[in-house]
């Protein structure tokens, strides 16, 4: 009871004009940012807080959580229209939202994401409103090994679903993994493979790796194939630019998955949405009665993942409510925030400003339907934009992404770095390398790497400490039912076959 | 930014359209154009948050007659924000904030440029670090702590965010002091740091008081001991090392630097701006008491003499952890 009458009060506050027009603000803001390549959501939220010092803090927060989902909708636009993920979060809606694309379906892809995030971030909001303490505890209980056992597990989810060959997966998963050793070391202090370029040390940063292997490679491939690209130029009915019942039918469940898989996920410190988003598209696929249209244009493949990744957004907020600890890059620089105003996220804030939290709480009901207005009414828009001449396109891309990568650290090495791995995309493309498992491995590996090593310093380097946790053994588990659960058919052929015909070829040795 | 008014404006154009009348000797109207205050880290980070602090309130008391204009220049740990500063060699409208890296980065030889490339301007803060415990756990106090380690030791572990950071070289002191072995592990943050310590993971955890007040508030973790000369006003039941017989006493240094080279007048004008500020009552209640910092005002000769020091202090402690030769 108490908790609906702080939402109701939230409500009040949240309905204040000036609050409505900061809310707009923010998702039209987050909605440019996802668009934009280059600037994420916590460059946004940075450079905008010294503009907000004059504000009160509810309103400034207010705008900052609009920033916050406006790009988790914004960087589906991209994924979807021309294969460059916004942010590391839609990596997965490339694999079937562009595909959509390409099928003259690019609307109801885009339609499908803008009503699954609004539904997804409903869910979450109302569970963020009841159980967030509890959920806090949760997140708590998730030391080192669950971390690893939790990467591990969304490795091994997504090694098998994006490639036609796992071993062609495997490998694109294991180039990512070793970018992401490059940079310092934070266990030992040590540069590892930076070739005394200062701006390695701090690692490789995944938006020149992604724009470089999607965006740039994309365009280099397209230039190649002469039919390419050009699909989305097919005929339009007003009718084809929203999802119709069929997809609605299909999607329905994967909304309700992902928000809830994202949610959990989100609140966890460090895992985030690209975590969520990957699961969610590994558990659609798994659920599937039939997993072979994944990657040609599912649009349960769309659904999913921009469901969990904004309702991981929100998860995200969490930690930062319950503990006053942010839980991703971009409530870390809103924590800064609060600061600036003299709030101090806690376990207290809670009691000492509960005006806040439920002004809060109920701005993310309005912003997510103000989202979903502005997306529904501009799909058309979009989907224009792709008709545009491949050729003019093509040269859009790629003046965006490098005005968009300079503006990252205003340093033409990040620059080179997307041009190389633009290249590196190509051949990827050509040799049909899936180029997902890199990038995500390449944003997760670090904190796989982490996670492994201080689990072993914890445990004076036993092994055992991932097999001996309730909860990493039971991740660890679940990984591996899903490496070995998909090889099951063929292997009992395999025995079926040989019992068939005792006289097995003898085995190249 | 827009509540500056015209008077920068005008005393831009004016000097500008002035400088060439002027001979070489007398062209010292510093300041005659904005001034960048470069931060070598992410916006929202506490660097940043004290430089954003130091250009609003210059600007708002109407301390300097320039804008401040407040540039994030973040990665290597700091080496390219403190590069592109020292390149500005001999031009004072440059400045920097300066935190634990301006040591530790050259110190682990991962920046061209060291404390010696630059031009001291004025010491600010110290930001001390507190020990502290989940409230469940068995670890009461300090002797606790000692008692357990030196039974067993390297079984009691402790939180960090990094081997070359501050909160290694303070567990390194504490180990010294009190001849026990931790097992210290780096959280690549000092979130992740204190998450790890309150769900257990990890038995302790160091933080600035400021960052885990909310937790000691809300009881869900306690500090053991403070290490700090004094024990700090706002958490007065908290011992200090001292008091308990370790001689640890740390804090992390915050103040501003300019490019090498800068005219004695130059660093003058500022120091008295920056002094000024430092003293003032709105300093003391928006910035020092808020975070829970302990203020100092350091003048530039001073705080030269406290970079080199700092400086010392980190080498010594690096050479003992064996980050360095």
């Amino acid at each position: 009871m108490e908790t609906l009458q702080h939402l109701l009060g939230g409500f009040q506050i949240a309905l204040l004009p000036v609050n409505l027009l900061f809310a707009f603000a923010g998702v039209v803001i987050g909605q440019l940012i996802g668009v934009l390549p280059g600037i994420g959501p916590p460059a946004g939220v940075a450079i905008l807080l010294p503009a907000t010092f004059k504000l009160n803090p509810t309103s400034a927060m207010i705008m900052f959580a609009g920033i916050y989902y406006g790009a988790m909708y914004g960087g589906t636009i991209t994924s979807v229209l021309i294969n460059i993920p916004g942010e590391a979060a839609s990596v997965m809606t490339t694999l079937d939202g562009h595909q959509m694309a390409r099928q003259g379906r690019a609307g109801p892809a885009l339609g499908i994401a803008a009503f699954g995030s609004f539904i997804a971030g409903t869910i979450a909001t109302v569970i963020l409103m009841f159980f967030a303490p509890w959920l806090a505890g949760v997140a708590l209980s998730f030391g080192p090994p669950e971390y690893a056992a939790l990467m591990v597990l969304a490795f091994a989810l997504v090694i098998g679903l994006t490639a036609a060959s796992p071993a062609r997966g495997l490998a694109s998963l294991a180039a990512g993994l070793f970018l992401a050793v490059v940079g310092v070391d934070v266990m030992t202090g040590l540069p590892r493979f930076t070739f005394g370029q200062l701006p390695l040390l701090d690692g490789m940063d995944f938006v020149p790796v992604a724009m470089g292997i999607f965006g740039i490679g994309e365009v280099l491939v397209s230039l190649e194939d002469e039919s390419a690209g050009d699909a989305g130029a097919a005929r339009l009915r007003l009718a084809d630019l929203f999802p119709n019942r069929q997809d609605w039918a299909l999607s329905r469940v994967p909304i309700l998955r992902g928000s809830l898989l994202g949610f959990l996920i989100g609140a966890l410190p460090g895992a985030g949405a690209t975590t969520a988003s990957m699961v969610s598209y590994a558990a659609e696929r798994r659920f599937s009665r039939h997993p072979e249209r994944f990657g040609h244009g599912a649009i349960e493949g769309v659904a999913g993942p921009e469901s969990a990744n904004n309702a991981a957004a929100v998860g995200a907020l969490v930690p930062l409510l319950t503990l006053g600890i942010p839980g991703s890059a971009t409530t870390a620089v809103m924590l800064g925030g609060l600061l600036i105003f003299g709030l101090r996220p806690g376990p207290l804030l809670y009691q000492q400003h509960p005006d806040y939290e439920g002004g809060l709480i109920a701005s993310m009901y309005i912003g997510n339907a103000m989202l979903v207005v502005l997306n529904t009414v501009f799909i058309p828009v979009f989907v224009a934009a792709v008709r545009v001449q491949k050729a003019v396109l093509a040269a859009l891309i790629v003046t965006f992404s490098i005005v968009g990568v300079y503006s990252l650290e205003n340093s033409m090495f990040s620059v080179w770095l997307m041009l190389l791995f633009g290249g590196i995309g190509f051949f990827m493309k050509k040799l049909q390398y899936p180029p997902a498992p890199l990038v995500l491995a390449l944003v997760l590996g670090q904190t796989l790497e982490m996670a492994v090593r201080q689990s072993l310093k914890m445990s004076h380097g036993d092994l055992g400490i991932f097999i001996s946790r309730p909860l990493s053994a039971a991740l660890l588990t679940v990984a591996l039912a899903m490496v070995v659960l998909p090889a099951l058919p063929a292997l009992r052929r395999r025995v079926a076959g040989g019992r068939k015909v005792p006289e097995i070829p003898a085995p190249q040795r | 930014m827009k509540r500056l008014g015209w008077l920068p404006v005008i005393l831009i154009v004016v000097s500008v359209l002035v400088s060439p009348v002027i001979p070489a000797g007398l062209a010292q109207q510093f300041p005659s154009r904005p001034i960048e205050f470069v931060v070598p880290f992410a916006a929202g980070g506490g660097s940043d948050l004290l430089a954003r602090a130091i250009a609003r309130m210059l600007q708002e008391e109407k301390l300097l007659p320039v804008p401040i204009v407040v540039v994030n220049k973040p990665g290597g740990s700091g080496a390219v924000g403190y590069t592109y500063l020292a390149s500005k060699r001999g031009d004072p409208h440059h400045i920097a904030t300066v935190s634990s890296s301006f040591w530790t980065t050259p110190l682990v030889g991962q920046s061209p440029v060291s404390y010696r490339d630059f031009t001291a301007l004025y010491g600010l803060a110290f930001d001390t670090f507190l020990l502290v415990t989940r409230t469940e756990s068995t670890f009461r106090r300090m002797s606790d702590v000692v008692a357990v380690a030196k039974q067993r030791p390297g079984l009691v572990s402790v939180s960090g965010s990094a081997i070359a950071s501050d909160d290694a070289v303070v567990t390194y002191m504490l180990e010294r002091e009190a001849g026990i072995k931790l097992n210290y592990i780096s959280f690549g943050g000092s979130g992740p740091a204190l998450v790890a310590a309150l769900g257990g993971h990890v038995i302790l955890t160091w933080s600035n008081p400021g960052e885990v007040l909310p937790q000691l508030e809300a009881r869900k973790a306690r500090a053991l001991a403070v290490a700090s000369a004094k024990r700090l006003a706002g958490l007065p039941d908290v011992p200090t090392f001292k008091e308990l017989g370790y001689n640890v006493d740390f804090a992390q240094f915050r103040g501003v630097v300019m490019p090498p080279n800068v005219q004695a007048d130059a660093v003058r004008i500022l120091a008295d701006a920056v002094g000024r500020l430092c003293r003032s009552r709105r300093w003391q209640n928006d910035y020092v008491e808020k975070n829970m910092i302990t203020g100092v005002c350091m003048r530039p000769d001073e705080f030269g003499r406290a970079v080199a020091a700092q400086h010392e202090l980190y080498r010594k402690v690096f050479a003992g952890l064996g980050v360095i030769k």
